[in-house]
Protein backbone atom coordinates (compact mmCIF):
# COMPACT_ATOMS: atom_id res chain seq x y z
CA UNK A 1 0.00 0.00 0.00
CA UNK A 2 1.15 3.42 -0.88
CA UNK A 3 2.70 5.49 1.88
CA UNK A 4 0.18 8.58 2.69
CA UNK A 5 1.95 11.92 2.79
CA UNK A 6 -0.65 14.89 4.02
CA UNK A 7 0.54 18.19 2.99
CA UNK A 8 -1.14 21.04 4.99
CA UNK A 9 -0.26 24.44 3.60
CA UNK A 10 -2.56 27.35 2.68
CA UNK A 11 -0.28 27.72 -0.10
CA UNK A 12 -1.04 26.18 -3.07
CA UNK A 13 2.55 26.57 -4.88
CA UNK A 14 3.97 24.94 -1.87
CA UNK A 15 1.26 21.70 -1.89
CA UNK A 16 2.24 21.60 -5.70
CA UNK A 17 5.70 21.63 -5.56
CA UNK A 18 5.99 19.10 -2.52
CA UNK A 19 3.09 16.85 -4.64
CA UNK A 20 5.53 17.36 -7.45
CA UNK A 21 8.82 16.49 -5.12
CA UNK A 22 7.11 13.21 -4.27
CA UNK A 23 5.71 12.47 -7.78
CA UNK A 24 9.21 9.50 -8.80
CA UNK A 25 8.02 7.59 -5.09
CA UNK A 26 5.03 5.61 -4.36
CA UNK A 27 3.30 7.78 -2.23
CA UNK A 28 -0.61 9.30 -1.81
CA UNK A 29 -0.62 12.70 -1.41
CA UNK A 30 -3.38 14.11 0.34
CA UNK A 31 -4.03 18.00 1.08
CA UNK A 32 -5.30 20.57 3.37
CA UNK A 33 -5.04 24.22 3.20
CA UNK A 34 -5.06 25.53 6.99
CA UNK A 35 -4.66 23.32 10.21
CA UNK A 36 -8.45 22.77 10.79
CA UNK A 37 -9.16 21.24 7.27
CA UNK A 38 -5.21 19.71 7.90
CA UNK A 39 -7.07 17.97 11.39
CA UNK A 40 -10.01 16.48 9.80
CA UNK A 41 -7.95 15.18 6.81
CA UNK A 42 -5.38 13.21 9.18
CA UNK A 43 -8.25 12.28 11.36
CA UNK A 44 -10.42 10.22 8.45
CA UNK A 45 -7.21 8.85 6.36
CA UNK A 46 -4.22 8.38 9.08
CA UNK A 47 -1.60 9.57 6.73
CA UNK A 48 2.27 7.85 7.62
CA UNK A 49 3.53 11.18 7.87
CA UNK A 50 2.07 15.10 7.80
CA UNK A 51 4.59 18.19 6.49
CA UNK A 52 3.31 21.14 8.12
CA UNK A 53 3.28 24.53 7.76
CA UNK A 54 3.44 27.11 10.54
CA UNK A 55 1.35 30.32 9.64
CA UNK A 56 -2.30 29.58 7.92
CA UNK A 57 -5.12 31.40 8.17
CA UNK A 58 -8.45 29.57 10.06
CA UNK A 59 -5.62 27.63 12.45
CA UNK A 60 -2.23 27.81 12.61
CA UNK A 61 0.29 24.84 12.01
CA UNK A 62 1.84 25.24 15.63
CA UNK A 63 -2.29 25.02 16.85
CA UNK A 64 -2.82 22.12 14.65
CA UNK A 65 0.25 20.24 15.88
CA UNK A 66 -0.58 20.84 19.63
CA UNK A 67 -4.20 19.39 18.44
CA UNK A 68 -2.38 15.98 16.62
CA UNK A 69 -0.46 15.19 20.11
CA UNK A 70 -3.55 15.46 22.27
CA UNK A 71 -5.52 13.11 20.02
CA UNK A 72 -4.27 9.39 21.18
CA UNK A 73 -5.34 8.38 17.36
CA UNK A 74 -3.05 10.76 15.72
CA UNK A 75 -0.07 10.98 18.15
CA UNK A 76 2.22 9.10 16.58
CA UNK A 77 1.68 10.33 13.15
CA UNK A 78 5.05 12.07 12.81
CA UNK A 79 5.46 15.64 11.78
CA UNK A 80 8.05 17.99 9.80
CA UNK A 81 7.20 21.42 9.68
CA UNK A 82 7.61 23.25 6.72
CA UNK A 83 8.08 26.95 7.18
CA UNK A 84 9.70 30.25 6.62
CA UNK A 85 9.72 31.26 10.17
CA UNK A 86 13.05 30.07 12.06
CA UNK A 87 12.70 32.53 15.39
CA UNK A 88 13.87 31.39 18.54
CA UNK A 89 11.13 31.12 19.93
CA UNK A 90 8.61 29.42 17.14
CA UNK A 91 12.00 26.74 17.22
CA UNK A 92 11.67 26.18 21.15
CA UNK A 93 7.99 25.74 21.13
CA UNK A 94 7.51 23.59 18.17
CA UNK A 95 10.37 21.31 19.31
CA UNK A 96 8.55 21.30 22.71
CA UNK A 97 5.25 20.08 20.98
CA UNK A 98 7.29 17.22 19.65
CA UNK A 99 8.15 17.59 16.42
CA UNK A 100 10.35 15.16 14.01
CA UNK A 101 12.02 17.15 12.12
CA UNK A 102 11.94 21.41 11.13
CA UNK A 103 12.10 22.27 7.54
CA UNK A 104 12.73 26.44 6.38
CA UNK A 105 12.03 27.17 3.45
CA UNK A 106 13.21 27.62 0.93
CA UNK A 107 13.82 24.50 0.37
CA UNK A 108 15.29 21.84 -2.21
CA UNK A 109 12.64 19.09 -3.07
CA UNK A 110 15.64 16.70 -2.09
CA UNK A 111 16.00 18.12 1.33
CA UNK A 112 12.40 17.41 1.36
CA UNK A 113 12.80 13.82 0.31
CA UNK A 114 16.30 13.54 2.94
CA UNK A 115 13.67 14.36 5.62
CA UNK A 116 10.98 12.85 4.87
CA UNK A 117 12.82 9.56 4.02
CA UNK A 118 14.16 9.67 7.56
CA UNK A 119 10.12 9.46 8.83
CA UNK A 120 8.93 7.05 6.39
CA UNK A 121 9.25 4.53 3.69
CA UNK A 122 9.73 6.03 0.52
CA UNK A 123 9.60 3.43 -2.40
CA UNK A 124 10.71 4.74 -5.98
CA UNK A 125 7.16 4.15 -8.65
CA UNK A 126 7.99 0.63 -10.42
CA UNK A 127 8.98 2.32 -14.05
CA UNK A 128 6.49 1.51 -16.85
CA UNK A 129 7.42 -1.03 -19.35
CA UNK A 130 7.10 0.17 -23.09
CA UNK A 131 4.44 -0.82 -24.99
CA UNK B 1 24.60 31.51 27.85
CA UNK B 2 20.55 30.84 28.55
CA UNK B 3 19.75 27.15 28.41
CA UNK B 4 16.77 28.49 25.90
CA UNK B 5 19.63 29.39 23.69
CA UNK B 6 21.47 26.69 24.25
CA UNK B 7 18.69 24.46 23.06
CA UNK B 8 18.13 26.75 20.59
CA UNK B 9 21.45 26.44 18.81
CA UNK B 10 21.51 22.27 19.41
CA UNK B 11 18.11 22.29 17.30
CA UNK B 12 18.82 24.86 14.80
CA UNK B 13 22.18 22.56 13.99
CA UNK B 14 19.92 19.52 14.16
CA UNK B 15 17.09 20.98 11.84
CA UNK B 16 19.68 22.75 9.45
CA UNK B 17 18.78 26.10 10.00
CA UNK B 18 21.35 28.87 9.03
CA UNK B 19 21.75 31.36 11.47
CA UNK B 20 20.91 35.15 10.71
CA UNK B 21 24.53 37.11 9.96
CA UNK B 22 26.00 38.47 13.23
CA UNK B 23 26.22 41.60 12.40
CA UNK B 24 22.67 41.96 12.06
CA UNK B 25 21.02 40.11 14.54
CA UNK B 26 24.01 42.38 17.43
CA UNK B 27 22.21 45.16 14.72
CA UNK B 28 18.70 44.57 15.62
CA UNK B 29 19.12 43.87 19.65
CA UNK B 30 20.84 47.42 20.00
CA UNK B 31 17.78 49.03 18.41
CA UNK B 32 15.33 46.47 20.50
CA UNK B 33 16.86 47.87 23.29
CA UNK B 34 15.81 51.56 23.05
CA UNK B 35 17.95 52.56 25.64
CA UNK B 36 21.59 52.10 23.29
CA UNK B 37 23.54 54.49 22.30
CA UNK B 38 24.57 55.42 19.12
CA UNK B 39 28.00 54.81 19.43
CA UNK B 40 27.51 51.23 20.03
CA UNK B 41 25.18 51.22 16.95
CA UNK B 42 27.58 52.87 14.50
CA UNK B 43 30.57 50.60 15.91
CA UNK B 44 28.18 47.75 14.63
CA UNK B 45 27.25 49.14 11.56
CA UNK B 46 30.99 50.23 10.86
CA UNK B 47 32.67 47.14 10.83
CA UNK B 48 30.54 45.43 8.51
CA UNK B 49 31.27 47.29 5.02
CA UNK B 50 28.11 46.29 3.33
CA UNK B 51 25.92 47.64 6.34
CA UNK B 52 27.59 51.31 5.85
CA UNK B 53 27.47 51.12 2.27
CA UNK B 54 23.55 50.10 2.66
CA UNK B 55 23.13 52.78 5.13
CA UNK B 56 24.03 55.41 3.61
CA UNK B 57 22.23 54.41 0.33
CA UNK B 58 19.04 54.74 2.51
CA UNK B 59 20.62 58.16 4.16
CA UNK B 60 21.20 59.72 0.52
CA UNK B 61 17.88 58.36 -0.75
CA UNK B 62 18.16 61.71 -3.85
CA UNK B 63 21.73 60.77 -5.03
CA UNK B 64 22.35 58.58 -8.18
CA UNK B 65 25.90 57.58 -7.09
CA UNK B 66 28.23 57.62 -4.16
CA UNK B 67 29.62 60.96 -5.73
CA UNK B 68 26.28 62.38 -5.19
CA UNK B 69 26.20 61.76 -1.54
CA UNK B 70 25.44 64.60 0.93
CA UNK B 71 25.80 62.26 4.10
CA UNK B 72 29.21 60.74 4.09
CA UNK B 73 29.63 58.92 7.60
CA UNK B 74 27.86 56.15 9.18
CA UNK B 75 27.62 58.66 12.37
CA UNK B 76 26.48 61.61 10.23
CA UNK B 77 23.79 58.94 8.88
CA UNK B 78 22.34 57.83 11.66
CA UNK B 79 22.68 61.43 13.30
CA UNK B 80 20.47 62.62 10.36
CA UNK B 81 17.83 59.82 9.64
CA UNK B 82 17.45 58.08 13.49
CA UNK B 83 17.72 54.62 14.57
CA UNK B 84 14.54 53.69 12.41
CA UNK B 85 17.25 54.13 9.61
CA UNK B 86 19.08 51.55 10.41
CA UNK B 87 16.27 49.54 11.70
CA UNK B 88 15.65 49.30 8.10
CA UNK B 89 18.91 48.71 7.68
CA UNK B 90 18.99 45.36 10.00
CA UNK B 91 15.60 44.37 8.28
CA UNK B 92 16.86 44.45 4.47
CA UNK B 93 19.57 42.46 4.89
CA UNK B 94 17.47 39.23 5.82
CA UNK B 95 14.88 40.11 3.55
CA UNK B 96 17.72 40.37 1.17
CA UNK B 97 19.17 37.19 1.72
CA UNK B 98 15.81 35.25 1.89
CA UNK B 99 14.84 36.72 -1.64
CA UNK B 100 18.40 35.40 -3.19
CA UNK B 101 18.19 32.15 -1.23
CA UNK B 102 14.78 31.56 -2.66
CA UNK B 103 15.83 32.28 -6.26
CA UNK B 104 18.85 30.03 -5.81
CA UNK B 105 17.19 27.06 -4.31
CA UNK B 106 14.15 26.80 -6.21
CA UNK B 107 14.96 28.51 -9.68
CA UNK B 108 18.36 28.00 -9.82
CA UNK B 109 19.19 31.82 -10.34
CA UNK B 110 21.44 33.92 -9.44
CA UNK B 111 19.72 36.76 -8.28
CA UNK B 112 22.13 39.92 -7.77
CA UNK B 113 21.20 42.73 -5.28
CA UNK B 114 21.67 46.12 -7.23
CA UNK B 115 21.89 49.93 -6.70
CA UNK B 116 17.83 50.61 -7.10
CA UNK B 117 19.01 53.38 -9.61
CA UNK B 118 20.41 50.76 -12.32
CA UNK B 119 17.06 49.58 -13.31
CA UNK B 120 14.75 51.43 -15.27
CA UNK B 121 11.10 52.10 -12.68
CA UNK B 122 8.32 49.51 -13.46
CA UNK B 123 5.64 51.19 -15.66
CA UNK B 124 2.55 50.94 -16.05
CA UNK B 125 0.32 47.86 -15.16
CA UNK B 126 2.51 45.64 -12.82
CA UNK B 127 2.54 42.85 -9.96
CA UNK B 128 2.55 44.41 -6.58
CA UNK B 129 2.38 41.95 -2.95
CA UNK B 130 2.53 43.01 0.25
CA UNK B 131 2.83 41.99 4.04
CA UNK B 132 2.31 44.18 6.62
CA UNK B 133 3.52 43.22 10.21
CA UNK B 134 2.37 44.27 13.40
CA UNK B 135 3.66 44.53 17.17
CA UNK B 136 6.77 46.21 18.85
CA UNK B 137 7.42 47.18 15.19
CA UNK B 138 5.52 48.01 12.76
CA UNK B 139 5.45 48.40 8.72
CA UNK B 140 5.19 46.53 5.14
CA UNK B 141 6.83 44.71 2.73
CA UNK B 142 6.20 45.20 -0.72
CA UNK B 143 7.41 43.34 -3.86
CA UNK B 144 7.04 44.81 -7.35
CA UNK B 145 7.86 43.27 -10.70
CA UNK B 146 6.31 43.36 -14.12
CA UNK B 147 3.71 40.44 -15.44
CA UNK B 148 6.10 38.87 -17.28
CA UNK B 149 8.57 38.42 -14.53
CA UNK B 150 5.60 37.17 -12.31
CA UNK B 151 4.94 34.41 -14.77
CA UNK B 152 8.83 33.28 -14.95
CA UNK B 153 9.02 32.71 -11.60
CA UNK B 154 5.61 31.21 -11.07
CA UNK B 155 6.71 28.66 -13.83
CA UNK B 156 9.87 28.20 -12.25
CA UNK B 157 9.39 27.56 -8.97
CA UNK B 158 6.57 24.96 -10.35
CA UNK B 159 8.59 23.53 -13.12
CA UNK B 160 7.12 24.31 -15.65
CA UNK B 161 7.57 26.25 -18.93
CA UNK B 162 5.93 29.84 -19.06
CA UNK B 163 3.95 29.18 -21.87
CA UNK B 164 2.02 26.29 -19.88
CA UNK B 165 0.98 28.35 -16.82
CA UNK B 166 -1.98 29.74 -17.96
CA UNK B 167 -3.81 29.86 -14.56
CA UNK B 168 -3.57 33.46 -13.03
CA UNK B 169 -4.28 32.22 -9.63
CA UNK B 170 -1.01 30.26 -9.58
CA UNK B 171 1.09 33.15 -10.82
CA UNK B 172 -0.58 35.39 -7.77
CA UNK B 173 -0.30 32.81 -5.26
CA UNK B 174 3.64 32.02 -6.15
CA UNK B 175 4.05 35.26 -5.64
CA UNK B 176 2.63 35.97 -2.69
CA UNK B 177 4.76 32.55 -1.49
CA UNK B 178 7.53 33.90 -2.32
CA UNK B 179 7.18 36.90 -0.23
CA UNK B 180 5.80 34.81 2.78
CA UNK B 181 9.48 33.52 2.22
CA UNK B 182 11.10 36.69 2.83
CA UNK B 183 9.08 38.33 5.19
CA UNK B 184 9.03 35.13 7.32
CA UNK B 185 12.98 34.85 7.50
CA UNK B 186 13.27 38.40 8.67
CA UNK B 187 10.41 38.40 11.13
CA UNK B 188 12.54 35.92 12.65
CA UNK B 189 15.44 37.62 13.25
CA UNK B 190 13.19 40.52 14.59
CA UNK B 191 11.42 38.56 17.04
CA UNK B 192 14.84 37.19 18.38
CA UNK B 193 16.05 40.62 18.85
CA UNK B 194 13.08 41.31 21.11
CA UNK B 195 11.11 42.89 18.31
CA UNK B 196 7.92 40.86 18.41
CA UNK B 197 5.66 40.96 15.44
CA UNK B 198 2.98 38.87 13.44
CA UNK B 199 2.79 38.71 9.82
CA UNK B 200 -0.71 39.63 8.38
CA UNK B 201 -1.87 37.59 5.25
CA UNK B 202 -0.30 38.52 1.88
CA UNK B 203 -2.13 40.82 -0.32
CA UNK B 204 -1.48 40.08 -4.19
CA UNK B 205 -2.80 42.46 -7.21
CA UNK B 206 -2.52 44.06 -10.03
CA UNK B 207 -1.55 47.59 -9.88
CA UNK B 208 -0.62 50.91 -11.72
CA UNK B 209 0.26 52.97 -8.59
CA UNK B 210 4.21 53.71 -7.99
CA UNK B 211 3.87 55.12 -4.76
CA UNK B 212 4.04 53.41 -2.02
CA UNK B 213 2.58 54.50 1.39
CA UNK B 214 4.80 55.25 4.28
CA UNK B 215 2.99 55.62 8.06
CA UNK B 216 3.90 58.48 9.92
CA UNK B 217 7.42 57.73 11.92
CA UNK B 218 8.02 55.06 9.41
CA UNK B 219 11.25 55.09 7.16
CA UNK B 220 11.39 53.41 3.91
CA UNK B 221 14.09 51.38 2.15
CA UNK B 222 14.16 50.47 -1.78
CA UNK B 223 15.93 47.65 -2.83
CA UNK B 224 16.13 46.32 -6.11
CA UNK B 225 17.68 42.75 -7.88
CA UNK B 226 18.33 41.19 -11.13
CA UNK B 227 18.60 38.00 -12.39
CA UNK B 228 19.44 38.12 -16.48
CA UNK B 229 16.03 39.78 -17.73
CA UNK B 230 14.52 39.08 -14.34
CA UNK B 231 14.13 42.21 -12.43
CA UNK B 232 12.46 42.96 -8.84
CA UNK B 233 11.73 45.27 -6.66
CA UNK B 234 11.47 45.30 -2.83
CA UNK B 235 10.22 47.99 -0.36
CA UNK B 236 10.01 48.06 3.09
CA UNK B 237 8.48 50.67 5.82
CA UNK B 238 9.23 50.30 9.01
CA UNK B 239 8.26 51.97 12.38
CA UNK B 240 10.32 50.77 15.42
CA UNK B 241 8.63 50.41 19.08
CA UNK B 242 5.07 51.37 17.46
CA UNK B 243 3.89 49.40 20.15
Amino acid sequence: MATKILSVDDSRTIRLIVGKAFRPYDVTILEASNGEEGLGVAAREKPDLIILDVTMPVMDGVTMLGKLKEDPALKAIPVIMLTAESGRENVLQIARLGVRDYLVKPFKEEQLIEKAGRCVTLEKRPVAAPA
Amino acid sequence: MQPDLNQYKELARRYGIAPTPESVSRLTQLIARQDSCVDEIVRVIEKDPGLSARLLRVANPRAADESEYTVGTVDEALMRNGIGCALLLAMGTPLSLALVKTFQTMLSLKLESVDVHQLDSLTGEHMRCSIGFAGKVTGHVYLRMSPVTAKAIAAGILGLAPQELTDNDEIRDAAGELLNIMTGNFKSNLCDAGLDCKLQPPKVGMSRDLVTPIEPGSGLERLAFRAGKIEIFVEVTANPWAD
